[in-house]
């Protein structure tokens, strides 16, 4: 349409027009196929409006001192006050602490271990064996942290588990396996290993099919052995599923599964095994401080936001980045 | 070609060292299950391995008859069920419009999606939108906060981009809308996906904990992760049970031994035909990223 109002210019001649309205029916022609596309997307935009960006919006309530009556909108600012309170209390800071030191164990563990899974699962030849130890490994990722917490209260329990058991036959005394800070965090880092390696090892086995199997035999060609193939030949193939991992995972420092600490958790080991989330959890919901707490929740999100970053510029820069 | 010594000795410790791990995983299991078919006595003394002793069905008979489990199964049925199917109805509604190559601003709102993913508004600020919706004590607050998970989305989204493009052409030219190609075409031959993003909201749902918790006030709407959690907790009150035959017969070991097998069963009922899927379907998602 804007064409015409420009008449009088050589560029407004018949074949031009043609292509116009080709490109005007091309246009509708997009535009009608899109109606469907745009009616089925509007409620996940409402959906993502709603329960995600509202949400970070409420991310304000940190700065203010929320209160029923005034609402979000009309309770007074008070800035950075809440951040002061956090970080001031040795409580909270304990809490902080908590939460970095169990889940960066939790990686600095619990990485390697799908990937040599996966590698030694790969290294299986025998179909039914691998079958059957896959479908075992992989079961206790479906199993909820209820079940799981019984499980390790059955097996490590004082008066009747099975490996008190065996710790009595050797040693003559129970352990209290559950109830000593030490032994805590390596159950706690320890169950989360177990319930999730089998699982985590899809990806690296999936990425593990793609390597050329004729690099292996021009490995044994040069007489390279079983642990020098892995090293020089596996590893290096899946090398960038590892680093994209790796930085989804650091995302995750911050938070340590609630499910997890909440059921393992007990009064004895309180000053190791309270984190964040369940710090919010019981200050914030139970003890109805949602300013405090959420100011903990978005100190949470900006380390996260802050260690994904880094962790892409890292692997950026050996061309492994994830954007 | 032929196994040297040292290839040998690699894949005897291999199957020794997987072996061992697959016991890790089944041993627990089968120890609570020997637990929950054992008799009390032999519970309270420690004699119970992986073997039931003096065998009974006396914990499931109490943990049926004594506690609301039942009422907890079918609500967890129900949660898992209705959930699932919003789930994936809305996912599917996310992702199939963000694979249309023609759809309008595709990659601004997969950036705004993503950008969720790594950065949100944390609990309280999530609890209060839920809160103001009015959705506190009911299940709405379980299935709307929760409704798409992006990474399932995404993952979703790379495999219809992925499905052949003529086969689209083919349908477009003999007349098929977007709705058609979408219920004729794409979700015909998404199936192994489908079913792998289905078990993935399904077992989300199944073992949801912390927003039943946070957002059901109301006890006789618990699921059974919760139930079972509270039972664990509270030492099990044993005055609950109302026969006093079943009290001096009671461990509470037994009780949850038991519970944990009810809400266990489920999973291992539908994993074996399911586990084929799920494995592929990762696989699918692993190799686009």
């Amino acid at each position: 349409m804007k064409g015409e109002l420009t008449a009088g210019k050589p560029r407004l001649e018949p074949p031009d027009s043609e292509v116009r309205q080709r490109i005007r029916q091309q246009r509708l022609r997009r535009f009608k196929t899109n109606i469907p596309l745009i009616l089925m997307f509007l409620p996940v935009i409402l959906f993502y409006l709603t329960f995600r960006y509202a949400p970070i919006g409420g991310l304000v309530m940190a700065f203010k001192d929320y209160n029923f009556y005034d609402g979000l909108w009309h309770s007074p600012w008070v800035g950075l006050d809440h951040f002061h309170t956090l970080f001031s209390d040795p409580r909270t800071v304990e809490i902080i602490r908590n939460t970095l030191f169990l889940s960066l164990l939790s990686i600095i563990v619990g990485f390697p271990i799908p990937i040599i899974l996966a590698i030694m699962l790969n290294e299986v030849r025998n179909i039914a064996f691998k079958r059957t130890v896959q479908t075992v490994v992989y079961m206790p990722h479906f199993f909820s942290w209820v079940i799981i917490a019984m499980m390790i209260m059955t097996v490590f329990s004082l008066e009747n588990g099975i490996v008190n058991r065996w710790v009595e036959a050797w040693t003559g005394e129970p352990y209290p396996f559950m109830y000593n800070k030490g032994s805590w965090i390596a159950v706690f880092v320890g169950s989360g290993i177990w319930k999730d390696m089998g699982f985590n090892a899809i990806i690296f086995l999936a990425a593990l099919t793609t390597i050329d199997p004729s690099q292996y035999e021009a490995a044994q060609m040069d007489g390279a052995s079983k642990l020098r193939q892995i090293w020089h030949v596996t590893l290096p193939g899946i090398r960038s599923t590892i680093i994209l991992l790796l930085i989804l995972s650091m995302g995750r420092v911050m938070e340590v599964g609630f499910d997890q600490v909440y059921m393992l958790q007990n009064s004895n080991v309180n000053e190791v095994a309270d984190v964040i989330s369940t710090y919010i959890y019981r200050t914030g919901l139970q003890g109805a401080q949602f300013s405090l707490t959420t100011a903990m929740g978005l100190f949470e999100s900006l380390v996260a936001f802050i260690l994904i970053f880094c962790a892409n510029y890292i692997a950026r820069r050996f061309n492994e980045g994830l954007w | 070609m032929r196994r040297t010594r040292g290839e040998q000795v690699f894949y005897m410790i291999n199957y020794v060292l997987l072996t061992l791990v697959a016991i890790s995983c089944i041993l627990p299991l089968l120890n609570i299950v020997a637990l929950s078919l054992s008799d009390a006595r032999a519970v309270v003394s420690g004699k119970v391995g992986l073997w039931p002793v003096d065998f009974t069905w006396f914990s499931y008979h109490s943990l049926l008859t004594g506690t609301p489990i039942l009422n907890a199964f079918w609500n967890s049925v129900e949660i898992t069920l209705i959930g699932t199917g919003l789930s994936m109805a809305v996912t599917i509604m996310a992702a199939y419009p963000l694979s249309r190559r023609h759809f309008y601003n595709r990659r601004f709102f997969t950036m705004a999606m993503v950008f969720t993913m790594i950065f949100n508004g944390g609990l309280i600020p999530t609890y209060l939108v839920v809160q103001n919706l009015g959705l506190v004590n009911s299940y709405g607050a379980l299935w709307l906060p929760g409704l798409v998970s992006t990474y399932n989305m995404l993952i979703m989204r790379s495999y219809f981009e992925n499905l052949p493009g003529e086969v689209d052409e083919a349908a477009r030219i003999d007349g098929c809308g977007e709705l058609g190609l979408l219920f004729r075409i794409v979700l015909p031959l998404s199936k192994p996906l489908l079913a792998t993003i289905a078990l993935f909201y399904g077992v989300g749902y199944w073992n949801s904990f912390m927003n039943v918790m946070i957002y059901i006030n109301d006890t006789s709407k618990y699921n059974m992760t919760v139930l079972v959690q509270n039972m664990i907790m509270s030492n099990l009150n044993v005055q609950d049970f109302t026969d006093p035959t079943m009290i001096s017969n009671l461990t509470p070991e037994g009780i949850r031994a038991a519970a944990v097998i009810v809400m266990v069963i489920p999973i291992l009922a539908v994993y074996p035909f399911l586990q084929k899927y799920f494995v592929k379907g990762v696989m699918l998602g692993s190799i686009k990223g």
